[in-house]
């Protein structure tokens, strides 16, 4: 009776059915066959007139989520429905009910997972809904979003693991294609490559090829799009990738959980699974071979690309459409990109000469933008005209403090990219501001004499040399001017040279008379007579910077005096100094393999030797940094008001990083048993068999645990 | 300790040369390689780095040069051979993209005199930077011909896009010696480079153009 009472509500429950379909396919393959007769019949009233059958439509939904939960189960009988949905949905979406619509999507979704349809397919049948220009779609934004989210996960879940290639290409070909159509719905096209890109799922040059096309698209919102991509996407990656960091499962909790809540299979597992997810997520993110480039430094054709985004977007009538935002955001790109290629682009100099005054707006970004913008491969005449620009309008006597220390301040970001861009009068006119009154002045004027001290002292005013500066002119250990295209790679030569002195004074200490020192000898005599031509000479350099003794302020001094001696001994005194520092170095590097220890003892002769060297680093590499407008200002000191100043002081206050963390609570937790035995009353206690026995130990079994308490504190640093 | 040894470079040297030059001799002059593979670097958070060092020998004899010169460099330029363009030369590439993408193939590198070399950016526009072939500078007081051997023998280490990278240190007809001695030199100068020293080293591999690869590391 039951059973046949069922039977009869079948056809109308179709949940019910479905559930049972999914269990028994075969005994139910009747009473699908009439459902799906169903849907062909209802599925034809709407292809033929979408708009009559409106009322049925939550049938119609029901029905086709019906089928398409159980079509994995009647591959034969329902080979025609996916194609059918994609004509449906192709053909009359701006016709079909907003849920209907809605429930389509989910369905070929749901295909999708069951692999009953591919990947491809389903892109395909969605995207054009996502790009239709149709306004008077209901509820198209709707239609969009979800579109969209679906693309996302959708490229997300066939990502996981390997990536698949075939996919993201086919994907990124439709992109490519809707960015040609010029039209606004580009936009599309930046969103999706930059949230696939924040998430890390995109990460090739294709993707960032993607971006330069929307970059340099005619419409302003693309194109602003495709701009603001280069300038944050890296930034928003590293932070949805540390915030990824966050969510993984607490492993000290789960393991202190485990030891002391009942054990079960069910918890060990759990254990278990989230030391796998760690380990799996360490090794994707964290492996040797993970390379993250910024999106800047995947460019196919950076010089191409920024010569067309200068050219259109900032000098062609398109210019005009850009607000002044706009504006700055583009030439803040294009800045960069020379900037990190060291691209040839003469024009931008020029283009930014009519923004750099006082009174524009947002004058500090394009400061900010004309230092990214030079490099040491650009001709100094070019970048001559902005620093002289800067100078006459930023840096004078007149103006508010806040103006001339962001003039001096940028034209130090300048000079330390381009050092050849100004004359000695026009630099030694501009450190005379060391003497102003204003902080943030002075201390511009005198960041620009440190970094000439370190460029080129020859440039300075002789008193603002100062002493390193000028004994190492005097000594010749310094090369003279920078000289316009001289290769800017780097050669840490002198760092090599203080490894090298250090272990020719390390030998002198003690010989280790070892077959290594003779096998060296042979060999340094061999490249020695390849190569140097003059071996007197450097012998005699070799001997007399052993004899100058450990320092190198000894062998300064020694050649100070040998200068006052004989005026023309310099010449040669110059260039021994240097083939000797050269000769150590090639010595050092052929004798052996540097080993772990070597660059560990480097690393301290280096520190040892003074700040001026880590400092020479830093200027190494500068033209990839990023300038920041805001610090070109430098700091101002207002007087704070009497909220202010108790905000301060209460941060003070709150912060307890400092003094000792013992006997404080890490989080929130009851007692520990520890704590609860530390703070048991002894009478409790004295009876127990573990506090009765220590009184009972042996003499020798005390000394050995007071020898080890002893030992423990100690370790403990008591 | 690392785990390259001086000894352990050595026989895989002799091992590279009896197999180019005895085993299988090719028709030309086969090209010494020093091949990097590097690990546990992230470019976005340590910079990219490039050095350059200069190697003892010439690595590859064959390089082919170019002085941008004035009358005073050209004429020095022909004395030792070696091909020269003037100013009007340049002028008349006329900033023909194609005429100076092929100039920028033809050559190894490039050499200009410091009087011209301010205008090279102006007249031949971005192409040689693009090709990493920016002319190095020489002076009237420079010996012409040191300055070439400078150029052909130094070596320079740059990242690119991808996390290894190969550099031309000797050729097979070297002596055994004097290639470990160039091997040795270019290792240790590449690992002083890196951040992290050995640590970032993934593996070291030498190889001839035609011959099998040998790990060093």
């Amino acid at each position: 009776m039951v059973r046949r009472q069922r039977a009869a509500i079948l056809p109308n429950n179709i949940i019910l059915l479905q559930n049972l379909v999914r269990r028994d396919p075969k005994s139910y393959e009747e009473e699908f066959l009439q459902q799906y007769s169903h849907y062909q019949s209802l599925r034809d009233i709407y292809l033929s007139d979408a708009n009559s059958g409106n009322e049925g439509a939550d049938e119609f939904g029901e029905l086709i989520g019906f089928v398409s939960s159980v079509c994995q189960c009647f591959p034969q009988e329902t080979k025609q429905f996916p194609s059918d949905l994609n004509s449906l949905l192709i053909n009359n979406y701006k016709e079909l009910d907003v849920d209907l619509r809605e429930k389509i999507i989910q369905c070929l979704v749901m295909l999708r997972n069951k692999n009953v349809i591919s990947p491809e397919f389903l892109i395909q049948t969605i995207f054009p809904l996502l790009i239709s220009q149709e306004t008077s779609i209901a509820n198209i934004k709707q239609l969009r979003k979800q579109i969209y989210q679906t693309l996302i996960s959708l490229l997300k879940a066939v990502n996981v693991g390997s990536k698949n290639q075939k996919l993201n290409r086919s994907t990124q070909a439709l992109l490519f294609n809707l960015l040609e159509q010029q039209t606004t719905q580009g936009l599309w096209a930046t969103r999706l490559t930059r949230e696939l890109w924040r998430r890390g799922i995109w990460d090739d040059s294709r993707t960032v090829e993607i971006m330069t096309h929307a970059a340099l698209h005619p419409d302003v919102k693309v194109s602003i799009a495709g701009v603001k991509f280069f300038l944050g996407a890296d930034k928003e990656r590293d932070e949805a990738q540390d915030s990824d960091d966050e969510e993984e499962p607490d492993l000290a909790q789960l393991k202190h959980q485990a030891q002391i809540t009942k054990k079960t299979g069910k918890k060990a597992k759990k254990l278990e699974t989230a030391l796998k997810t760690l380990k799996k997520k360490g090794s994707a993110k964290h492996s040797a071979t993970y390379l993250n480039f910024s999106a800047i430094h995947l460019l196919r054709d950076p010089q191409g690309f920024a010569d067309e985004l200068f050219s259109k977007q900032l000098q062609g009538k398109r210019a005009n459409k850009y607000s002044l935002e706009q504006k700055i955001d583009i030439v803040n790109l294009v800045s960069r990109l020379i900037g990190t290629h060291k691209l040839t682009c003469l024009g931008i100099y020029t283009f930014l000469l009519k923004f750099l005054t006082p009174k524009q707006q947002d004058v500090t970004q394009f400061m900010a933008a004309a230092a990214q913008a030079s490099h040491d491969l650009v001709p100094p005449e070019s970048i001559t005209i902005v620093v002289k620009k800067i100078a006459d309008e930023f840096i004078s006597d007149g103006v508010a403090t806040e103006v001339a220390a962001a003039g001096l301040n940028t034209v130090r970001e300048i000079l330390a990219r381009a050092p050849l861009a100004i004359d000695a009068d026009l630099l030694q006119d501009l450190t005379e501001y060391k003497g102003s009154k204003a902080k943030s002045v002075m201390m511009a004027a005198r960041s620009l004499i440190t970094l000439y001290r370190e460029v080129a002292p020859e440039m300075l005013a002789r008193k603002d040399r100062g002493k390193e500066a000028s004994m190492g002119m005097k000594s010749g250990s310094r090369k003279g001017l920078p000289q316009f295209g001289m290769d800017s790679a780097f050669t840490n030569s002198n760092d090599l040279a203080l490894l090298a002195q250090w272990k020719e004074e390390h030998k002198d200490d003690d010989k280790v008379g070892d077959e290594w020192e003779v096998e060296e000898d042979e060999e340094e005599e061999e490249s020695d007579g390849g190569e140097w031509v003059n071996i007197d000479e450097d012998t005699e350099a070799k001997t007399e910077a052993k004899a100058s003794g450990k320092k190198r302020a000894y062998e300064d001094d020694d050649s100070d005096l040998e200068l006052s001696d004989d005026e023309q001994n310099i010449d040669k005194n110059k260039n021994s100094n240097q083939d000797s520092n050269m000769d150590q170095v090639q010595k050092l590097l052929s004798s052996d393999i540097l080993t772990p220890a070597d660059f560990a003892k480097l690393h301290e002769l280096k520190t040892k030797a003074g700040v001026e060297k880590i400092m020479g680093q830093s200027i190494f590499g500068l033209n990839e940094q990023q300038v920041e407008s805001s610090k070109l200002v430098g700091s101002t000191k207002y007087k704070q008001n009497k909220e202010e100043r108790l905000a301060h002081v209460k941060a003070g206050r709150d912060e307890d990083a400092h003094g000792s963390r013992r006997g404080k609570r890490e989080g929130e937790h009851s007692t520990t048993n520890k704590e609860k035995a530390r703070k048991k009353n002894f009478l409790m206690t004295i009876h127990k068999r573990g506090v009765q026995s220590k009184n009972k130990m042996a003499l020798r079994d005390k000394q050995k645990v007071l020898r080890a308490h002893i030992d423990k504190q100690k370790k403990k640093g008591h | 300790m690392s785990k390259i040894s001086t000894t352990q470079v050595r026989e895989h040297v002799k091992e590279l040369l009896t197999f180019s030059n005895e085993t299988k001799k090719r028709n030309f002059l086969e090209t010494v390689e020093l091949q990097v593979g590097l690990k546990n670097y992230d470019p976005q958070r340590d910079k990219r780095f490039s050095g350059s060092l200069r190697l003892p020998q010439v690595p590859r004899p064959n390089m082919n040069l170019c002085i941008f010169g004035d009358a005073f460099d050209v004429d020095r330029a022909k004395s030792l051979g070696i091909d020269a363009m003037s100013v009007d030369d340049l002028k008349k590439l006329n900033k023909n993209k194609k005429l100076i993408k092929k100039l920028a193939k033809k050559y190894n590198s490039f050499i200009a005199s410091d009087v011209l070399i301010k205008q090279v950016p102006r007249l031949l526009g971005p192409q040689l930077s693009k090709a990493g072939k920016f002319p190095t500078p020489v002076s009237h007081n420079d010996d012409l011909y040191s300055k070439v051997t400078d150029v052909k023998s130094t070596i320079k280490f740059q990242l690119k896009k991808v996390l290894c990278l190969a550099v031309a240190i000797g050729n097979v007809e070297m002596e055994e010696d004097v290639l470990v001695n160039q091997i040795m030199m270019a290792v240790n100068f590449l690992v002083s480079l890196l951040k992290k020293n050995w640590q970032n080293v993934g593996s070291l591999v030498i190889k001839s153009s035609m011959g099998p690869s040998y790990r060093l590391y």
